[in-house]
This record gives C-alpha cells, sequence and structure tokens, in this order.
C-alpha cells in the first residue's frame, strides 16, 4: 500500500540541511560543532530508528485503524478546519508524550537516547528512539482516531511535527522574532531542552507550540548568562551504539533485580529516583542549584521561576 | 526482503557514512586541550558543583583526572570533545593497579584508561 509519508519526503532535505550546517561551520559561517563518532552514532540511531518504525509501524496502524473502526464521530481528511484541531490536538498530546517520556523512568529509557548526544547540530535530530514502538507510547494518540481523526491524517501531522522539529536542533540560529518565539517551538527554546545544566532541566516540551509549556508551566528560557550544556546529567562513557540503546533499560532491571520491593518506583518513579533517596533526579538538582545560588547570593527572580 | 526497501536501507547507510565523512573532514569538534589545573577545577565546579575538592590529580596526557572528595574519588575522562564524569569509593581508586603506563579505574558503568606520569600509583598528589 502506498501512503504519504513527509518525513521519507523529507529525508533529502535533511541530509542536505546537515551538510549546509557542517559546510558552514566550517567555513566559519554558522555556530556549530560536530564531532565525527557522536555525528556517526546519531546518523545510526536514525537509521535503525526507521528499521525499527518499519517493523512494528504495521502492527500500529493496524491497531489505529481499529480503534479508528470504533470512532465517535467521522471526521473528513478534506476539510480544513478539520487540519487546523488536528494541529493542535496532536501538537498537545505530542506535548504530553513527551513530558512523560522525560518525567517517568520507563519512557525516559526509550526517550533518552535522543538525549546523549553532547552536542547539538542538526544531527542530533536524526538521533531517534528504536525502542518507542515496544514502550508504547504511540496509544497516546489513539484518542485522535478515537474522536475520528482518519489514522492517515493522525500519521502525516505526526510527520509534520517531526519535521518541524528538525531545523530547531541547531546552535546556529541564536533567536527568532520575539512573536515567533512567543508562539513556536525553536532552537533557543529547543537547546534550553537539551541541556544539562540544573537549571534547565525538565523543561521546553513542546513540538511545534512552545504555548503547551507556558500553559502548564514547564517553560525556562534560554539565558546568556547560563549557557547550554548538552547531553544527559552523567553522559554516557562510550560511544557503543547498543549501550546508547538499551543502557536506561538495563540500569532498571539491575535496579529492580537488587530492590524487587521497589520495583515500582525504579519502573515509573522520576529518572534518578532512589529508595533510599541516594541519587539525584531532576527535583533534586534543581534545589541543589538554587541552594548553591542563594549561599553565593546569586539567586534571583528568574532563577526560583525556573522550577 | 523487498527490493525497493533494500534499495533504501542501503542508500540511508551511504547517506549516513557520506555525513560521518564530511563530519570528520570539516574537524569542527569543541577545542578540548589537555587539562590542567586551571581547566581540571573548572570541569570539577561543573560535574561535581556540591563536592569539596581535597586533591587534585590530573592524567600524563591531560585527559583525564582523579580528585579526592573525602572519601570519594571523583573521576572524570575526555570521550570525543566531552567529558564523562563519575565517582567511586575513594579506597576503590587507590587500591587500583596500574598496567603499562596507564591507570584503569572501575566506575558504575565506564572503566577510564588514564595515563599515569611516571608509571606509579597512588601519585603524590595523593601523598
Amino acid at each position: 500500500m502506498k501512503t504519504f509519508d513527509p518525513v521519507q519526503l523529507a529525508i533529502p532535505f535533511f541530509v542536505l540541511a546537515v551538510i549546509l550546517e557542517i559546510v558552514l561551520a566550517r567555513l566559519g559561517k554558522a555556530n556549530a560543532r560536530y564531532e565525527a563518532k557522536d555525528t556517526a552514532m546519531s546518523l545510526t540511531m536514525g537509521l535503525g530508528s526507521s528499521i525499527a518504525g518499519a517493523i512494528l509501524g504495521g502492527a500500529i496502524f493496524a491497531a489505529t485503524v481499529w480503534v479508528w473502526q470504533h470512532r465517535i464521530f467521522t471526521i473528513p481528511m478534506t476539510a480544513v478546519w478539520a487540519w487546523v484541531i488536528l494541529f493542535f490536538a496532536e501538537d498537545l498530546t505530542y506535548y504530553w508524550f513527551h513530558r512523560i517520556a522525560h518525567e517517568r523512568r520507563f519512557w525516559w529509557a526509550s526517550h533518552v537516547n535522543h538525549h546523549t548526544s553532547t552536542h547539538y547540530n542538526l544531527s542530533t535530530a536524526l538521533r531517534q528512539t528504536w525502542t518507542g514502538g515496544v514502550v508504547g507510547t504511540w496509544l497516546l494518540w489513539l484518542p485522535l482516531s478515537f474522536l475520528g481523526f482518519p489514522p492517515a491524517m493522525v500519521a502525516i501531522q505526526k510527520g509534520i511535527s517531526l519535521i518541524y522539529q528538525f531545523w530547531i536542533h541547531t546552535e546556529a540560529i541564536k533567536k527568532m522574532p520575539r512573536w515567533f518565539e512567543a508562539v513556536f517551538n525553536t532552537p533557543s527554546h529547543h537547546r534550553v531542552h537539551h541541556a544539562r545544566n540544573a537549571r534547565y532541566l525538565d523543561a521546553n516540551y513542546a513540538g511545534i507550540l512552545i504555548i503547551w509549556d507556558r500553559m502548564f508551566g514547564t517553560f525556562i528560557p534560554e539565558v546568556d548568562e547560563e549557557p547550554c550544556r548538552y547531553g544527559t546529567v552523567k553522559n554516557l562513557a562510550s560511544f557503543n551504539l547498543l549501550t546508547n540503546v538499551f543502557h536506561e533499560f538495563i540500569g532498571i532491571a539491575k535496579d529492580v533485580a537488587a530492590h524487587p520491593r521497589h520495583a515500582l518506583g525504579y519502573v515509573f518513579g522520576p529518572p534518578g529516583w532512589s529508595h533510599d533517596g541516594s541519587r539525584d533526579t531532576s527535583h533534586t538538582l534543581k534545589a541543589k542549584w538554587r541552594a548553591r545560588l542563594e549561599r553565593d547570593g546569586k539567586a534571583t527572580p528568574e532563577t526560583h521561576a525556573a522550577e | 526482503m523487498d527490493k525497493a526497501l533494500l534499495i533504501q536501507l542501503v542508500g540511508s547507510a551511504v547517506a549516513v557514512s557520506l555525513l560521518v565523512a564530511i563530519a570528520a573532514w570539516a574537524r569542527i569538534p569543541r577545542p578540548t586541550p589537555p587539562l590542567d589545573a586551571e581547566g581540571a577545577r573548572a570541569l570539577l565546579a561543573v560535574e561535581f558543583p556540591d563536592d569539596r575538592v581535597d586533591a587534585l590529580w590530573i592524567a600524563a596526557d591531560g585527559a583525564g583526572l582523579v580528585a579526592r572528595s573525602g572519601e570519594r574519588a571523583l573521576v572524570a575522562w575526555r570521550k570525543g570533545d566531552s567529558y564523562v564524569a563519575r565517582d567511586l569509593a575513594w579506597s576503590a581508586a587507590l587500591a587500583a593497579r596500574p598496567d603499562k603506563g596507564f591507570l584503569r579505574l572501575k566506575t558504575a558503568d565506564g572503566a577510564p584508561r588514564l595515563a599515569l606520569k611516571d608509571g606509579a600509583w597512588p601519585p603524590r598528589e595523593f601523598a
């Protein structure tokens, strides 16, 4: 069956854009850093993600079609109003998917792959998970089909969101116009999302519209006095591809085996949670950061806002 | 396997190789000069902001460090053009045995190989 897949169509654009970013950086015309092994990891993750998607995609699409067959309404794919509503509904779904993927360890185990690069360039955008289908986050999109949006329509909108999110993975663009920064996810907002500085943790989950973060209190602006440092709180110790894919799942398994009575906390608690409080979560890291600022007399209303 | 899928896979693999080759050719990694005392302390301040540093040793090639913080050893080592930071028990760090001019420390999920200045461990900084 031939289906319209905007992501497949965008791949040549992705390749050309990465080449352009590298060449401009080489010529000193753009702010971008590339390290060959890091780039190889990002791109191989992207390729593997496509293969994993092809393996599980059929089953997921079939489940979506089944839900749509039991829909409440019938929404026409040709209506402009339907696309407008879907644009907002899909983006809101993405926001909550992304928030859960960061704030609960089981889903973080799948999503962390996207954050393990210590670089922030266009190749980082392609560092996609291999295990998204397995952890079931796609279930979050099923209500859209249950409402009556045709599965193909939802798939296209998801693709459009993914394509939008490609260009924001760059340091080459500092800020967009103020009105744009207010409404849309931008390179600046998403740099914050990829930063490992305590100040910036668990923020800016937006897909296309940053308004969701502003509404739900997870928006943190990028500030000049604290440049983003990229990666995870504990950067990976190797460039091993399989380590990158599975390390957090392995960590969960080890923790559950060692502390079976606390299995639920280790699986569904926030990343960094431990039964004895011996590890740091984003929450404790931020608390320590704020305590340091107050100790040093550097606390400001803005630092308190970065909750 | 479907022929179109195979072509797509091979094409993607070629594109990945090409992009990695271009990234390597461009030589635009983050500057990561060998660590000196100032750089090492700055790195520790970022990676272990709440830990005091009692003593500091920098690897012979400047690609890693070990710091004592009470009964913990703070370790950082270069990976690509960035650093990885971990900690371990101070006693475990001291007990590590050098091998052919290098020290292999075992952390929870990494084993940095740190170059020794004179092949001896522990160094005089930790005496």
